[in-house]
């Protein structure tokens, strides 16, 4: 009777917590990542919210994110691509279409979502809609057009819920 | 009273054990615990900080637009003729009470909101049912915003009429 009161005493219930910790860990990692990546491609800007926009969620594939990064009266600093930003004067923009046209021959099925602050004016964001139309010109000359035969570009507002 | 045995006796009945000081035994039985509760309480905020924090572009979502070739002809049907779009000129301006302008190029009621402008293109697009209206879903419409014009007016109005459910819709260049 004494060996079985002890025997109770000593055992307790231990859970193994490695796995727990290793799979925590690992999401750590992985949203740490992310939220790199979403800090450099998606800059905070304030994008237009239109009343009951029409708007669909942007495909899983392949994108390539475009930032018109704004100043303060209503301009473009830069172009932002990616991780690479180009300047805003003609030079930059013709070094962008020739940066979005490479990226079109190695991939022709590529998306381009265009994000710009809802304060910017037009004629600051078009350039990017031309320099996405001419890269796809540009690639569809060296043999590998768009995949749906015509640029087509992703404009990104914000769908308040 | 404590002995050099390995246990003490209270009562009769009852033993308790008590580790050794020294020797052999002590060694064996001795064994490193390491709390992991603050570990991981840290571990989950830091799980949960980082949700919370990449789930920032959840609410973003795209138009789908095709841009069309501004440079140089392409190929054409020599025996269609082709629709003259439909133009909207949209403005911004200073005025808070109407800080954006919209003007339909042509003999048509001019909208003063884009309600309106939605409202003109939905009652203007071809009935099947009553063989009435003046454009088709696939009349081009060009959305024009002049120089100084505020990216978000330019988007209203391109979703006003995508809304009117036209699909080729298009922006000008800049005058």
């Amino acid at each position: 009777m004494h060996r079985a009161r002890r025997h109770r005493e000593r055992s307790g219930l231990e859970v193994n917590l490695t796995s727990l910790i290793d799979v925590t860990f690992l999401l750590i990692i992985f949203f740490v990542l992310v939220s790199k990546l979403n800090e450099v491609e998606n800059v905070r800007l304030d994008l237009p919210s239109p009343q009951e926009p029409m708007t669909v969620l942007p495909d899983s594939k392949q994108q390539v994110v475009i930032n018109v990064l704004p100043d303060n009266a209503g301009g473009a600093s830069a172009y932002r691509v990616g991780v690479i930003d180009f300047p805003s004067n003609l030079a930059g923009q013709n070094a962008m279409k020739s940066h979005l046209a490479e990226l079109y021959q190695a991939n022709p099925g590529i998306e381009v979502n265009v994000r710009a602050d809802r304060s910017t004016h037009y004629e600051h964001v078009e350039p990017v809609m031309r320099a996405v139309s001419l890269a796809a010109r540009i690639a569809a000359g060296a043999g590998a057009p768009p995949a749906s035969g015509m640029a087509r570009i992703n404009l990104v507002v914000l769908k308040e819920r | 009273m404590i002995t050099d045995s390995a246990t003490t006796e209270i009562d009769d009945d009852q033993e308790i054990p008590v580790p050794p000081l020294r020797g052999r035994r002590g060694r064996q039985r001795a064994r490193m615990n390491v709390n992991l509760t603050s570990l991981i309480d840290v571990t989950f905020l830091l799980l949960v900080y980082f949700m919370v924090a990449t789930s920032m572009t959840g609410r973003e979502q795209v138009y789908r637009m095709d841009l069309p070739s501004r440079e140089g002809a392409g190929p054409s049907d020599p025996f269609t003729l082709d629709d003259e779009p439909l133009r909207i000129l949209v403005s911004s301006s200073a005025d808070e009470a109407q800080p954006y302008r919209l003007t339909i190029d042509g003999p048509y009621p001019q909208p003063a909101t884009f309600q309106a402008l939605h409202d003109f293109l939905r009652s203007k697009q071809v009935n099947e049912a009553t063989s009435g209206g003046l454009f088709d879903s696939k009349h081009p419409i060009m959305i024009e915003p002049a120089a100084g014009t505020r990216w978000e007016h330019a988007i209203e109005a391109f979703n006003a009429t995508v809304t009117a459910r036209y699909s080729n819709v298009t922006f000008a260049a800049p005058g």
